[in-house]
Parts: structure tokens; sequence; C-alpha cells
């Protein structure tokens, strides 16, 4: 039992990362149709900057200001920075190419991916950066049920998570933004026709999904410690995975996705291999092609007759 | 007319004899110069820029650079270094010898993993150049008969895997017939010491459990895989995990999530995990094929101590990588000073003959070949983590 609860907290843990990545990703292609591959490496780039936000007050053994103030800082600067990178990287590489043939800005997603790790390397350096969390958030922070222990960490990244989803719901839902993205992601010709500026939603869009990224790289460096410039290669590709399984422009399917993904790895992990994870993982996305190619939250494509 | 054909003649012959005495002149000229200058260039590959050992592979990268300062200085050659990151991977160091092989250097150090001295060494034996690593332990290596060029500065895993088990065994590190946990990387060198350890630890009532996680993975996927590991395979029976893994950083991340699931077992890393700055779990064994020089009485590392002081913090695998490039350097004067030009033929004939002795050595052994490649002599060293992370150097018997 106690490895069953310990395995379902760190699936949960992962899979919330997943979810909050796999939302970039959905909410983008919900408006462009457009399968954005420098995601993940948004998500580095947050690590990144949460890294550079330690150092800066006075690193993991040496902080200058409390706790809770440096991971409130970490979060805001990380998610502003990156939403204001993928704003940028709709406004330079993908508007030209918005009515481009689809497989042009396919291709351009996966340059800027390769651009985005290729400048943190050359920036920072090939170097492995530890946050060495623990040094600032010990492990005797910890809830201990039964043999279980669940670090104040990871209930940091499931409470965020968890708010941000359900912000991003009521965002989506309840506002003007939300609602103009919603037109967007329906119809975008017909939404321009009736008054809604196309081009700032779509940069909102992606400020949003950026921004979530971000914050999702900041949590993961505090929960591994690891972070690199090639982090966000597998994250980006397992949130893909997440996305589409949920059902790729859906939120609620991203979100579930996500843990999905994150609970299936984990589980696999700990009961078959941690040689055959990323098989299963990736199995369930060619299962889910397979039966349900729209996910389980996606609405099949209308057939006009 | 027969006059002019006689002024003609004796012209053309005058001509001749001034080319032919010039030109002898001017090659015995160059040949001075080559032989005062000794100017050639080697490659180092190391992991210094890319992939998960950066932190190994720029240590590696200094010493060689300190070795060729310190050996130009000492037998007045002018020999250059061309560096070439290979990020452990032996795609990418497939493409660097690619290169190298296409330039002018006559012989390289490196490269560290041995996943990447099986891809390369071929390559290497058919350009006939000789290349010395500093860290590529696996045994198949020097025996396959594949890497006819290949010579390594540091004892391969049959000493290295031997020497741990039996340091486990005696030192009891893991109560008799208890469980020992040993975890792969799913890499060529992890599973050639697992491949060499385990029967030994079995042999002594041990009950060996092997796992596998994927080294490259990273971030949530890699954490998965090491929280997974920690909470199914680290029981009550288990006091000690032994990872011989080739990322420092990630025997660290390991080692945290033990600390976070309360496990209370003894880390034991191989040479892949001996890194001060990353791999700091108060009460890990630390073996190694390079020693501690920091507090050595011997002139030569005394010597390296001064020289590595401008780059910082270092661990055991900058010395056999300056003991490498030491050997290339030396066999590049020797040739030079036998009146040739540096070849990669006459390198690497000169690479075989190197004798170097205990006392002028780093690696604290004679440096000496043997046909296959492989040192003569052969020493393990074993580093212990105090409570502060520092690691302290320890009897490896």
């Amino acid at each position: 039992m106690q490895i069953f609860i310990q395995t379902l907290v760190t699936g949960i843990v992962t899979g919330c990362l997943y979810a909050l990545i796999a939302l970039g990703y959905s909410m983008v292609y919900g408006v462009l149709k457009l399968l954005n591959f420098a995601h993940g490496d948004l998500y580095m780039v947050g690590a990144f900057v949460g890294y550079f936000a330690i150092q800066w007050f006075g690193g993991a053994t040496a902080l200058i200001i409390p706790v809770p103030l440096l991971i409130i800082f970490m979060m805001v600067v990380a998610g502003l920075g990156v939403g204001a990178l993928g704003v940028a990287i709709e406004r330079f590489a993908y508007r030209p190419l918005r009515n481009a043939p689809r497989i042009a800005p396919l291709i351009t997603a996966l340059g800027i991916s390769f651009i985005l790790e290729d400048s943190v390397l050359l920036l920072f350096g090939g170097f492995t950066r530890n946050y060495n969390a623990p040094a600032f958030l010990p492990f005797r922070q910890s809830i201990h049920i039964d043999g279980v222990n669940i670090w104040s960490v990871q209930i940091i990244i499931v409470v965020v998570s968890v708010a941000m989803m359900f912000g991003l719901r009521e965002l989506v839902n309840r506002t003007l933004f939300g609602k103009s993205m919603r037109a967007v992601a329906s119809d975008r010709e017909a939404a321009e026709m009736l008054g809604i500026n196309v081009d700032r939603t779509i940069a909102m869009t992606f400020f949003v999904g950026s921004a979530m990224a971000g914050v999702a790289g900041v949590m993961s460096g505090l929960a591994f410690g690891q972070i690199s410039n090639i982090i966000g290669f597998l994250a980006g590709l397992k949130a893909f995975t997440a996305a589409v399984v949920g059902g790729i422009g859906s939120i609620p399917g991203a979100m579930i996705g996500g843990l999905v993904i994150g609970l299936c790895e984990s589980f696999s992990s700990s009961y078959v291999s941690s040689q055959y994870s990323d098989l299963i993982v990736f199995a369930i996305l060619i299962a889910t092609m397979l039966v349900r190619p729209q996910g389980v939250f996606g609405q099949p494509p209308l057939q006009k007759v | 007319m027969h006059l002019r054909r006689i002024f003609a003649g004796a012209l053309g012959v005058m001509a001749l004899a001034s080319v032919t005495v010039l030109g002898a002149t001017g090659s015995a000229h160059v040949a001075k110069i080559a032989k005062a200058s000794c100017s050639t260039s080697i490659a180092v590959e190391a992991p210094f820029a890319t992939g998960p050992a950066t932190q190994l592979g720029l240590e590696q990268l200094h010493f060689a650079q300190l070795a060729l300062a310190m050996a130009n200085k000492a037998n007045g050659t002018h020999i250059t270094v061309g560096k070439d990151d290979t990020g452990l991977n032996p795609s990418l160091a497939t493409t660097r010898t690619n290169s190298i092989i296409a330039s002018k250097a006559v012989a390289a150090v490196g490269p560290a993993g041995s996943q990447e001295v099986e891809a390369v060494g071929p390559l290497f034996a058919k350009a006939g150049m000789a290349f010395i690593s500093g860290s590529a332990t696996l045994p198949a290596l020097a025996t396959s008969g594949a890497n006819t060029t290949f010579f390594r500065v540091v004892p391969d895993d049959n000493i290295q895997g031997p020497n741990d088990a039996n340091y486990i065994i005696k030192h009891k590190l893991a109560p008799a017939g208890s469980t020992i946990l040993i975890v792969d990387d799913q890499e060529a060198y992890s599973q050639g010491l697992v491949a060499v350890m385990t029967p030994i630890l079995t042999a002594a009532g041990y009950t060996v459990n092997h796992q596998s996680y994927n080294g490259t993975d990273t971030g949530a996927t890699l954490q998965s895989d090491f929280s997974s590991l920690a909470t199914s395979q680290v029981s009550a029976t288990t006091h000690l995990v032994i990872v011989p893994w080739q990322s420092a950083g990630n025997a660290q991340q390991f080692g945290q999530t033990l600390q976070q699931q309360g496990k209370t077992v003894t880390l034991f890393g191989t040479d892949g995990t001996d890194s001060p700055g990353q791999f700091v779990i108060p009460g890990t064994y630390v073996s190694n094929f390079g020693p501690d020089i920091s507090t050595s009485k011997s002139p030569v590392d005394k010597a390296i101590v001064k020289g590595i002081k401008k780059y910082g913090a270092y661990g055991a695998f900058g010395v056999p990588t300056w003991e490498a490039t030491t050997v290339v350097a030396n066999a590049i004067s020797s040739v030079c000073k036998a009146g040739k030009t540096p070849s990669r033929a006459n390198v690497l004939a000169a690479v075989r003959k190197t004798n170097i002795s205990a006392a002028n050595s780093a690696m604290g052994v004679p440096i000496k070949f043997q046909a296959n490649g492989d040192l003569v002599a052969k020493a393990g060293y074993l580093f212990h983590i105090d409570s502060k992370g520092n690691y302290v150097e320890v009897p490896d018997k």
C-alpha cells in the first residue's frame, strides 16, 4: 500500500506539470491549428529564469529574502518573462506564416525549438545546474502518512497547478478574452468580421500558454533539481502526448491527459520497469490515435456536406 | 653557333646546380626549423559543452590544456590543441572524430565515455591515429581487436568493479545476506560494471537486485524513474545502492529522492559520479581511477595543483586526462628529437613505446602500455563523502 500511495503521489505531481505544459499546446492548437513544438523549450526557459532568480537572491544556501516570497517572485517573473517570449515568437515567427501551408509553421516551430535550446547553450553553457531546493525547503518540511513522505514542494506543485488550471478555465469561460479566444478557435474569419481583434487574441493565447509553461519550469526545477538546455524536449513530447490523449484543443482534455500520462509513467516505472515507461506512455498515444483519434475530450471534426 | 650551344648548356647546368643546391639548403633549413619548433596539433575530445557530464568534460579539457602548456615548456615544443565537444554521445563523437581525422591533428586525447570509444575506435584505427582516453574503462575496448590505436591511462572495469565489490564485502557496507540494489543507466560503461560486480557480490551471499533507468531521461520523466526506483526497489532490507552511472547530477538527484522518501541507505558511486561540485550526498562512497593529488608531495602533482588553480574546483577526472595528454606530448617530442617530423604513424609508434616512471606520473603508477593499449600497472582509488560534502580519500582495500 505504501508503494502504491508513494507512486500515486509521484504520478500526480509529474502529471500536474505535464498538464500545465499540455494546456499551452492545446490552447495554441485551438486558435491556430498549430503544433507548437517550441513549447517544451519555453518550459526550459522558465526553469532557467527561476534558477537565476535564486542566484540573484544570494543562492540556495544563503537566501536574502523569505522563501515564500522567493517562490512567488520566481513564478511571477518566469510567467511574465516566458509569456512575453511566447508573444515574441508568435509575432516574429508564426504570424508571417499564418496563411502559409500548415507545414511551414510546423517546421518553423521545430526551428524555434532548436534556436531556444542552442541559445541557452550558448548563453549559459551545457552545464547541468541544480536548484538545490532542499537547502531552503528541507525534506523535514514533509507530510508523513503511513510511511509515505509528501514533500512541501510536491504540495506546492499540486496546489499551484490546480489553481492555474481552474483560473484558466474561468478565464476561458467567463471573460471577454475567453470569449474572443473561443470565437477565434471556432472560426477565425467570422470572429474577425464580428470585430474581434484576432491578432491580439492569438498573442494573448500565446502569452497565457507560455506563462503556464514558464511556471511549470520553475516548479520542475524546485522538485527535481537538475535543469539544462535539453530538458524541454522530452517534457514537451510527453505534454504533447498528454494533449493528444486528452483531445488537442480541449482544455479539460489537456488537464486529464497530463494526469493520465503522469500516472501511467509513474505506475509503469514502479510496477513494471522504468525501462518500459516511455514505451507504455507512447503506446497509449498510439492506442488513442487508433481508437479515438480526437482524444478523450476532443470533438470529431465536422463534415460539411 | 657551337659556342652558343656550349654557353646555353653551361647556363643550364649552372641553373640546375643552383636549383639543386638552393633546394637542398632550403630543405635543410625547413627541417631545421621544424626540428627546432616541433610544431604540430592534437585534438581533445571531451563532453565539455553539451550532454550530462559537462562538469567532468570541462575538468578534462582544463587538465589537457595544462598538460600541453607544461609539456610545451618542458620539451620546447609548439603543440596546439583542437577542442572537440562530444556530449558523451557516440553519434556526436563520431562526427567530431571524422573532422579530427580530416584535420592535421596527429593524435587525440579522449573520448571520455566507453560508448564513444566503441563508436570512434575503428575510425581512428583506419586513420592510423593514436587516441588515449583518460576515462573509458569498458574492458572490451582494449580486447575486442577493433580499436587497434586505442590506449588508456586508467584501469579497466575488471580492476575497478572487483575492487569496489570486494571493498563492499570486506568493510560490510551492507549486512551479510542483505539485498544490494544495483542500478545501471543503460550505457555500456554502466552495464559493464554491473556485469563485473554482480557475481562477486552474489558469491559473497548478497541478494543483488539489478534495475535499470534510462540515463538519457530528463526532468519529470527522470524524476519519475528515480521516485519509482526509490519507492518500489529500496525496501527495509536494502542497505546499499550501487550507482555506476556517468552522470553525477543524476546520482545527486537520486540521492535526494531517497532522502525525500526517508530511505536511509548508503550509496556507492563509481568514477562517472565522482564530481565534488555535483554529487555530495553525505556518507556516500565513490570509487575512481584517478588519485586525489591535492595534498600530494610529489613535484609533478604539486606543479599540476599549482597550474590548475586558475580553473577552479576539480575532482579526480582531470588527472588521468593530464596524464593522457602528457603521453601524447612526450611522444611528439620524442619524434622531433629523433629528427623526424611528427606524423600520425610515428607518433603512434612513439606512444606505444611510452615508459613514464611512477615518480613522473600523476597517476601514481608507471605509465607503460600493453600491446592492446591497456596499462601494465593498474590502481584504483576510493573516496568517502563526509558530512560537509567533502571527498576524503580512503584506502581502497
